[in-house]
């Protein structure tokens, strides 16, 4: 039974004129025990999927099942406790209240869940022990390095014993070193058998997943499993074009970015007759109906 | 479960206070000065009744008072007030004592009739003294005992130039406690002190002067010293039985009607009467004023409406992280809702405190003893509790109600 479903999921911002297909009719699944890393241009729909999977957000169309039971139509209390119980979030801007300390930040989803404060603290020292902060168990946010800050987020995403955890750009804000450390982390959480979800724009962290998903212009373009411990191919190359900053690409105004990230790739798989044939021509049938609701 | 709420809303509405200290306080501000004047207003009430009705219950339920209906009210909150302030516009005369004396079921009577006119001894003019005729019952009508010597009676030869004076006013005339004998002149007599009655209580918002003050002499001596003009401003009488005073009462209005023919200018009440006239009186001003202090509280629950709002726009990331991390719609709303009512909550114990120290004041610097009970201390802990909650739900639903995507975007 796969943990994570998700049936032609599509997710639409704004009205009329102004619509955003952010997902398009999205198909994955993700089984118990997965660490899957998901790349992509800025832009594509990775926060988007990860928000839906995590449940802040609901698809527009389409079905997602968590334990093999809906939850893509739950109103916002049921999605909360759901949260609560399953989900741990990391974030890029580790989102801790700055006003709590790192103990008190650790503790607070067990607020919610009605745990006594006594038991709470304690079972949030332990957590920080866990991540290797506890000796920082009383210092504000604002005292902690970016490092230590998402340690703390982890081990507030930990708190709860939660199935899966996601982490949009755990390491975006991280140097290298911080990030081999948050990501190190993550490693061991998924060894103790949590599923695990991050996006990442750096090809390198590949290595620590067991599968990689390619997301382009809110749909999924590749999907591969990978060996812990390498770079996933796709990724690969990607990382081997990095460098290449040749004087013709400034001359010709091709941004570092655009290259560095697997667009050439996927377009050249969206322009191959099986893709062109099996998407677009969804995706053109449905902006009709689209249309046609705006009218 | 209830209590770890408890204690963890209000850790969270510490938090707010810390956060917006000033604010907070300039809002609680509001709260503590409605809340204070409320108790105070209250207090000051209910000392008030109390003294009157403990007032009145000492001359004694079945005393029937006749006054003119237009005496000036004197100043009785103020010290040294004595009846120069009395403005009498219809004072009763000889004929409307006689005329009380003479109704059905009257047992006895004792007027109190004014006498102007320097009083002189040997240390000088008495200037805050003054001089009242009465008769034989008053001590027994008022139930004022005597500290020494004796009244004056009603047999002729205990009755000329006697006096019976106020505690003060024997320690001021003659610089002595216990003037008996002494004597002092008053409009070209001879008066010798009889007696010296025992301190009169003190009578906030009552038309009576202070008596420690004055000096009585018999009615009789004083309508032959003025030729019977000395105004009049009070009669007490009592009943043969007790159980008829209502009906005395009602004999004597209407014999002093027949007597002016048909004009009532004179009101005749019984104390039972009195107490539920000033009880009357006293509670129309306290629910004035009571409120203007209500809409005080209103405006102070706005206040604290507008500053949660203002937080929760402040706090949207917040919002966002909590119901990110499990923290369900009612969850939020709960915290919120606690926060203001915390802060409303320690608004109220603040004008609690406030309260307690002008009542302190009050007691310091007038006769007013307020009182403040516990009635009036739930009162206000539940009146802010209440603000804070009814005034804290439009900004806490608001909270609530954010995305949690859109909240986590905001910085
Ligand atoms: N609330 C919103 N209203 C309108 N459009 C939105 C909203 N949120 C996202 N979008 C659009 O949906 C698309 C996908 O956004 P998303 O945040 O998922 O991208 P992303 O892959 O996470 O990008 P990045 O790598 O920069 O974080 C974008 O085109 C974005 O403009
Ligand atoms: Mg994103």
């Amino acid at each position: 039974m796969p943990l994570i479903q998700l049936q032609d999921v599509s997710k639409l911002y704004g009205f009329g004129d102004a619509t955003t297909l952010a997902l398009d009719e999205v198909n994955l699944t993700i089984d118990k025990g997965e660490f899957v890393a998901v790349m992509g241009p800025s832009g594509c729909g990775k926060s988007t999927l990860l928000n839906l999977i995590g449940l802040l957000d609901k698809p527009s169309h389409g079905q997602y099942r968590l334990n093999d039971k809906l939850v893509s139509r739950l109103n916002s209390n049921q999605a909360a406790k759901i949260r609560r119980d399953k989900i741990g979030f990391i974030f890029q801007f580790f989102n801790l209240l700055p006003k709590l300390s790192a103990l008190e930040n650790v503790a607070l989803p067990l607020t919610y869940k009605g745990v006594t404060q006594t038991k709470r603290l304690k079972i949030a020292s332990e957590m920080l022990d866990r991540v290797g902060v506890q000796d920082r168990e009383y210092y504000l946010p604002g005292q902690l390095s970016g490092g230590q800050l998402q340690c703390v987020a982890i081990a507030r995403a930990l708190v709860n014993n939660p199935q899966i955890i996601i982490a949009d750009e755990p390491t975006g804000n991280l140097d290298s070193g911080s990030s081999r450390l948050v990501m190190e982390l993550l490693s061991e959480i998924h060894k103790m058998g949590n599923t695990i979800i991050f996006v990442t724009h750096n090809p390198e962290l590949t290595r620590f997943a067991t599968r990689v998903v390619y997301m382009h212009d809110g749909s999924i373009v590749h999907d591969e499993s990978s060996t812990v411990g390498r770079v996933a191919n796709r990724a690969r190359k990607v990382l081997y074009t990095l460098p290449a900053t040749k004087e013709e690409d400034d001359l010709a105004g091709v941004s570092l970015l655009m290259k560095a990230l697997p667009i050439k790739s996927s377009i050249s798989d969206r322009l191959s007759p099986k893709y062109l044939t099996k998407n677009n021509i969804k995706r053109r049938s449905k902006r009709k109906a689209l249309g046609k609701q705006a009218k | 479960m209830i209590g770890v709420k408890l204690i963890s809303s209000f850790r969270a509405g510490m938090q707010v206070v810390k956060s917006a200290k000033l604010r907070s306080l300039s809002l609680m501000l509001g709260i503590i000065i409605g809340v204070a004047s409320v108790i105070t207003v209250i207090a000051i009430s209910t000392g008030i009744k109390a003294q009157i009705s403990s007032q009145i219950r000492s001359y004694g339920p079945d005393i029937i008072t006749i006054r003119p209906t237009s005496v000036g009210l004197g100043s009785g909150l103020v010290r040294g007030s004595d009846l120069a302030n009395f403005s009498i516009s219809n004072p009763m005369i000889l004929k409307d004592i006689k005329t009380v004396s003479q109704a059905t079921g009257v047992a006895e009577v004792a007027p109190l009739t004014l006498v102007s006119g320097p009083v002189k001894s040997s240390s000088g003019v008495y200037k805050p003294g003054f001089v009242v005729g009465t008769s034989s019952s008053l001590p027994n009508l008022i139930n004022q005992s005597l500290a020494f010597g004796n009244f004056f009676t009603s047999s002729p030869a205990n009755n000329g130039n006697v006096a019976v004076l106020g505690q003060t006013a024997a320690q001021d005339l003659f610089n002595e406690n216990v003037p008996l004998g002494s004597s002092f002149t008053f409009h070209g007599q001879n008066f010798v002190v009889a007696g010296i009655f025992n301190s009169f209580n003190a009578t906030p918002l009552s038309r009576e002067a202070n008596f420690n003050n004055a000096i009585f002499i018999p009615n009789s001596t004083a309508e032959s010293l003025t030729n019977d003009t000395a105004p009049t401003y009070e009669i007490f009488a009592r009943a043969k039985q007790v159980n008829q005073t209502s009906i005395v009462a009602k004999n004597i209005a209407a014999a002093l009607d027949t007597e002016h023919g048909g004009v009532s200018n004179l009101s005749v009440s019984t104390g039972n009467q009195n107490i539920a006239q000033n009880n009357n009186i006293l509670n129309l001003l306290t629910g004035l004023i009571a409120g203007v202090a209500a809409v005080s509280l209103l405006v102070a629950g706005i206040g604290i409406m507008n500053v949660m709002l203002v937080s929760v726009s402040e706090r949207v990331r917040e919002i966002g992280i909590r119901k990110a991390v499990g923290a369900t719609n009612q969850q939020i709303r709960s915290q919120f809702m606690a926060e203001a009512a915390f802060i409303s909550l320690i608004g109220g114990i603040l004008g609690l405190a406030l309260a307690f120290i002008i009542d302190m004041a009050i007691r310091a610097s007038t006769y007013l003893t307020p009182i403040i009970t516990w009635q009036s201390v739930v009162l206000a802990t539940g009146v802010s509790l209440i603000i804070g909650i009814v005034f804290g739900t439009i900004p806490a639903t608001r909270a609530a109600s954010k995305d949690p995507i859109e909240a986590l975007r905001t910085e």
